[in-house]
């Protein structure tokens, strides 16, 4: 199976021109259109209305595109923002199976309408509510199109404060709830370790990357952020470094040569190589390639002139 | 949601200790914790029950709520003898089964009709101390309204329970307490919570520690205290009210966040800080809890002020 290589998420407000024009360079893996954080009441409507054309805009750049849509608006934002070129969505604030079936059923009749390929399109959950978090094993088998789960921004929805630690109150438990959720259900588990004073998903590039090393050492796969700056550390941070997928070269071969002459581990320095570390070198391999790939995609998109799609 | 009751600090002691008893109004916490079970020697039970009655007004004198903690296996004996005008909360401790609070709450009905209360004044603490508290935690929490707050799973019992160390330098509970306060949070109840603050050595009476304990946790946003030793009362009562800098600053956030209005701007950056409506909510939270803790405080000093009164009077 190829797993698909969604490191950094940047959400970029639907009602700024400017941070919608950067995206396109922004070499963000998913560029994820905001209609709900970071749009004020005022501006939803105007800002729904301009879904259409940032989608058409973005096409080319060599990023995927989601949006991020609200719940309690979900009829509205879901006419809004389903055309051609959509990835996804990102449901803020989920809390129940029910409201996964109901947002599924609305795609199913926009993919009709508007010629999109049926049941492609994907949702992934943000669950940043008690209930959401508590449901959040019945939420990711609610839908085929589930596909990935995030806490989104717990931290502020939730007000889950620092602690002396430094650890966000409550968030190692749900971190480590959500991720055994998403691999129990095969979807992606989408976050970063966040350590004070990051918070709401805000962080400096330094710490985004440390948090994103930590968060895949935890099991996460790639995080939301908020900055254009913030996209290249988790980039990183997602990415097996050099040294990491040199060790697991290494091992590799010292392995395979093992097994070639009968033996079901080897000795490699003070290690012992068996069946369960050669297949977790093999899996970092094989994610850094994919990273690779990915890099090389968003790089030849760049070089090419935006698609006019009329 | 009700206003937020206060009560930073408690004093839990054994009703049979007259001096305790006598002394509690003076110790300036917001309840007390009347205790029938593990600080009350097995052949003083039944003596110990029938102080609760005339104890309940004795040490809520000084403007403290007064709660009884009952013994799991004597529940119903227990709550006969305690659930008298004046009771604020029954404590039940090792709660494993929804089906335990449901029948504690029919009791708890029956007995407010007989005796004149309010019906739902007397509020129901489960206390989580088992493995099997956690497991059925929800059902526990869900079982009757007279549950308003939530969680636990830490102390000796839940440690001896799970075969944990108690006082060590790290957080021995992680799972079992986020089991709980993800349940409370569900459920939309007060979250009976703390951040972890090592405490290694298992003293009940270190103010010092006390007092980090609580700003720690007021800061997490928690703000439900209590101890055993009358020495951590002001510590924590301090350290679970805003001080004047932090109301300062809520106003600061507040004012600066108002000038987010109209610019089109969800968040902006000032001094560094973020401010959003999160900042807002957060600010706004803490300027009603400064509130309400003052007075709490100022009713507090008037009721005791009226007990030294009327002994002036009385040896006069």
């Amino acid at each position: 199976m190829s797993t698909k290589i969604r490191r950094s998420w940047l959400l970029v407000p639907m009602s700024k021109a400017d941070c919608l024009a950067q995206a396109r360079q922004a070499h963000a893996d998913v560029v994820v259109l905001d209609l709900v954080e970071f749009v004020t009441e005022e501006d939803k409507p105007a800002a729904r209305e301009q879904v259409r054309t940032a989608i058409n805009a973005l096409q080319g750049c060599g990023a995927e595109v989601f949006t991020q849509v609200d719940l309690e608006l979900l009829y509205a934002d879901l006419h809004a923002c389903v055309w051609p070129g959509l990835t996804g969505v990102v449901i803020s604030r989920l809390e129940s199976p029910a409201q996964v079936v109901e947002a599924d059923t609305l795609l199913s009749q926009l993919e009709n309408a508007r010629g999109i390929l049926p049941g492609t399109l994907a949702i992934v959950a943000a669950l940043e509510t008690a209930k959401g978090n508590h449901a959040a094993y019945d939420i990711s088998r609610a839908s085929q199109r589930l596909s990935g789960l995030t806490l989104g921004r717990a931290d502020l929805i939730m007000d889950l404060r620092p602690e002396p630690s430094g650890e966000i109150h409550l968030m190692p438990y749900f971190m480590q709830r959500l991720i055994t959720v998403a691999h129990a259900t095969g979807v992606m588990p989408i976050g970063a370790w966040w350590r004070a004073p990051d918070r709401g998903l805000f962080a400096t590039p330094d710490n985004t990357y440390q948090a994103a090393q930590r968060g895949r050492a935890i099991g996460f796969q790639g995080s939301l952020c908020i900055l254009g700056n913030q996209v290249e550390p988790l980039n990183r941070g997602f990415t097996p470094a050099v040294e990491e997928l040199q060790a697991a070269q290494h091992i590799l071969a010292a392995y395979q040569a093992g097994t070639a002459q009968g033996a079901a581990a080897v000795k490699q320095g003070d290690r012992i190589i068996d069946r369960g570390t050669a297949a977790q070198a093999q899996h970092l391999v094989v994610l850094a390639e994919a990273c690779a790939v990915r890099e090389q995609e968003k790089a030849e998109a760049l070089s090419h002139p935006p698609l006019a799609i009329p | 949601m009700a206003t937020r009751r206060v009560r930073r600090s408690g004093l839990t002691m054994p009703v049979v200790t007259k001096r305790f008893v006598d002394n509690a109004w003076r110790r300036g916490c917001d309840y007390i914790n009347l205790d029938l079970e593990d600080f009350v020697p097995q052949h003083l039970k039944a003596y110990a029950r029938s102080l609760i009655k005339e104890a309940i007004p004795n040490v809520s004198q000084g403007g403290a709520e007064v709660y009884t903690r009952i013994n799991h296996d004597y529940a119903l004996a227990d709550l006969e003898a305690i659930v008298w005008p004046g009771l604020s909360r029954v404590n039940y401790p090792k709660a494993e089964y929804g089906s335990e609070i449901r029948r504690l709450d029919e009791i708890i009905t029956r007995l407010e009709r007989e005796r004149g209360m309010r019906p739902g004044t007397v509020e129901i603490g489960a206390n989580i101390e088992t493995a099997v508290g956690v497991a059925n935690g929800y059902e526990i929490a869900s079982a009757s309204p007279r549950v308003q707050d939530f969680g636990g799973a830490s102390g000796y019992d839940m440690s001896r329970d799970l075969g944990v160390e108690m006082f060590v330098g790290f957080d021995q509970f992680v799972y079992g307490k986020g089991e709980l306060e993800l349940i409370a949070r569900t459920l939309g109840i007060e979250v009976r919570g703390a951040p972890f603050v090592a405490n290694t050595t298992g003293s009940v009476s270190d103010g010092d520690h006390a007092f980090r304990q609580a700003e720690a946790a007021r800061k997490c946003g928690f703000r439900l205290g209590g101890g055993l030793n009358p020495a951590v009362v002001e510590p924590q009562n301090r350290g679970f009210t805003p001080s004047e800098e932090d109301v300062r600053d809520a106003h600061w956030v507040l004012e600066q966040y108002r000038q987010l209005a109209g610019s089109g701007e969800t968040w902006r950056q000032v001094n560094g800080r973020i401010i959003d409506r999160y900042e807002a909510d957060r600010a706004r939270d803490t300027l009603e809890w400064a509130e309400l803790c003052a007075e709490h405080n100022h009713a507090k000093a008037e009721a005791v002020a009226r007990v030294q009164v009327a002994m002036s009077q009385a040896s006069a």
